[in-house]
């Protein structure tokens, strides 16, 4: 590279006939972006071309103006929306409600020791059973309702949150703690402007994982119940029936709205913590 | 000394009144057997599935299909993850595609597989594999890119081949990022694969509990759910002590 750039550039350019101007640099710019759409393209070709085989083939690949049909009649009856609204419903209250849970034991773990001892080892043992190993076990008690899934997402959120607002609000600072005894703050006061500011970067890394915990459990419950409305009851209904068509709507719908829901966590996050980078 | 009696003696707290209330609740004209055993029950359960030989069954099945799907996508994804890093070319055809199916939960594609490859054993080693290859393809890609420029300056001088590159360079400086990404990959894979298993499955941990829920066996579902969390925290635990071991060499 530093070799080329000593050389005047009609020298290195001098073997090459043609006289025509560079393309502009917004279709550089566009080609260049174009590459990663050229993978999808020529798979979605490929998939196509397998639809039309023979009918055993085009069960699996369905073709790709019928998924274009789904699309619009699941757009038309409302049926996304609907399946959609519930799913992220059910995340974001799992989230809300496990969260919350999570934030108020961690803190009081990393803030009494006795809470801590008591809690600690138990939660840490019952961490280790994969969210979803609980399904048959909840599924028995709860039965396969809205309470059972609503737990479930719920208990996915809560363990990210306690880890990370635990370990936020334990490494408080003792010179900041010390100062805040010197000016004889009120607990509250301690926890409003010493402990809350230096747990806040961890504890919004902890909803960032909450958030991403709970989207998939809520996909996993779905599925796995296959009752009520969601995303996941729709794409369970769809395979039995065999089509096709729908469940990979269903696949790009929750990959989109996974995706979407982190874009907008991490503008609140940087808003939240704008006072770091000024600071 | 009350304080180490303390801190001994706490955690057991807890624990200890749940089995009480649980020895309690099912002593006696207690919860019906459906939806609680006593913690005796549970334990000869297992007993049964043990001796029987049930349960050496379900356990050889599920670490088949783990090891097996695992070997595969970690493999693809070591491979796919040094090639992303190494080659602007593969970056900008596949990296956009990457990052896209990256943002969909591995149980998303699920019901996809099914419908593809069948309910066999192929869908459940297509999506363990699925769910191995992406955390091991990134953890290899940011290994691979965080090496020293003047490390492969250096080996551009004394004009080593690409093999050699490989072998002598990137392999060993990419070792600590890529033991987190098989390991992350590996929980991750066995997490997928018990959902799998609940949604269809011969056998398997993942299935033998669905049939204890159908069956209303509490006991079976119980020991299913004791053995879920064990293996993975084994595995978790198993790959950080070989973390541990192998980059030794990075801290002395």
């Amino acid at each position: 590279m530093s070799l080329i750039a000593e050389f005047p550039p009609n020298f290195v350019h001098a073997d090459r006939i043609d006289d025509h101007d560079p393309p502009p640099a917004w279709l550089v710019a566009l080609v260049k972006r174009a590459r990663g759409l050229l993978l999808p393209v020529l798979l979605a070709g490929l998939w196509h071309w397998a639809s039309t085989i023979d009918a055993s083939t085009a069960y699996a690949f369905v073709p790709l103006d019928q998924i274009g049909d789904r699309l619009l009649l699941l757009l038309s009856s409302g049926e996304l929306a609907v399946n959609a609204g519930s799913s992220l419903g059910r995340a974001l209250t799992g989230l809300a409600l496990g969260g919350l849970s999570g934030i108020v034991l961690g803190s009081l773990m990393a803030g009494f020791p006795m809470v801590e001892r008591l809690f600690g080892p138990l939660l840490q043992a019952f961490r280790q059973v994969p969210l979803l190993g609980w399904l048959p076990l909840v599924g028995l008690w709860l039965g396969s309702g809205e309470g059972a899934k609503q737990l479930l997402v719920a208990v996915a959120a809560f363990h990210p949150l306690l880890l990370n607002s635990y370990e936020g609000f334990a490494q408080a600072e003792k010179k900041h703690l010390e100062v805040g005894r010197v000016l004889m703050l009120s607990r509250w006061r301690t926890f409003r402007f010493i402990l809350l500011p230096t747990a806040l970067p961890s504890i919004l890394t902890g909803i960032g994982q909450a958030l991403a915990f709970a989207w998939i459990s809520t996909i996993g419950v779905e599925l796995l119940f296959g009752t009520g409305a969601g995303l996941g009851s729709l794409m369970h209904t769809a395979q039995m029936a065999g089509d096709m068509g729908v469940v990979v709507l269903c696949v790009v719908a929750i990959g989109l709205m996974g995706y979407g829901l982190n874009l907008i966590l991490s503008l609140v996050r940087a808003r939240l913590l704008r006072w770091r980078v000024t600071g | 000394m009350p304080s180490i009696l303390h801190r001994r003696l706490l955690p057991l707290v807890v624990p200890g009144l749940i089995l009480a209330a649980w020895i309690g609740a099912t002593s006696g004209e207690g919860a019906p057997l459906q939806v609680l055993v006593p913690p005796s029950a549970v334990i000869d359960g297992f007993n049964e599935l043990l001796s029987s030989g049930e349960l050496a069954d379900h356990l050889r099945a599920s670490l088949w299909r783990l090891l097996t799907g695992f070997a595969i996508g970690a493999s693809l994804g070591l491979g796919f993850g040094i090639l992303l890093a190494r080659s602007a070319l593969v970056a900008a055809y596949t990296g956009p595609f990457f990052q896209a199916v990256r943002q969909v939960p591995s149980i998303a594609f699920l019901p996809m597989l099914i419908l593809l490859l069948g309910v066999d054993e192929g869908f459940k080693l297509a999506i363990v594999a699925k769910a191995a290859f992406f955390p091991v393809a990134l953890a290899t890609h940011d290994g691979v890119k965080g090496i020293s420029k003047g490390w492969l300056e250096v080996a551009a001088i004394y004009r080593l081949s690409p093999v050699r590159v490989l072998l002598r360079l990137i392999l060993p400086a990419t070792v600590p990022p890529v033991l987190t990404g098989l390991r992350l990959g590996l929980t991750r894979a066995w997490i997928v694969l018990v959902a799998a298993e609940l949604m269809a499955a011969e056998n398997g941990i993942g299935q033998m509990m669905e049939m204890g829920r159908q069956m209303f066996r509490i006991d079976t579902v119980m020991v299913g759910v004791a053995l879920t969390g064990l293996i993975g925290f084994a595995l978790d635990q198993g790959f950080r002590l070989a973390e541990r071991r192998l980059v030794r060499w990075k801290t002395a």
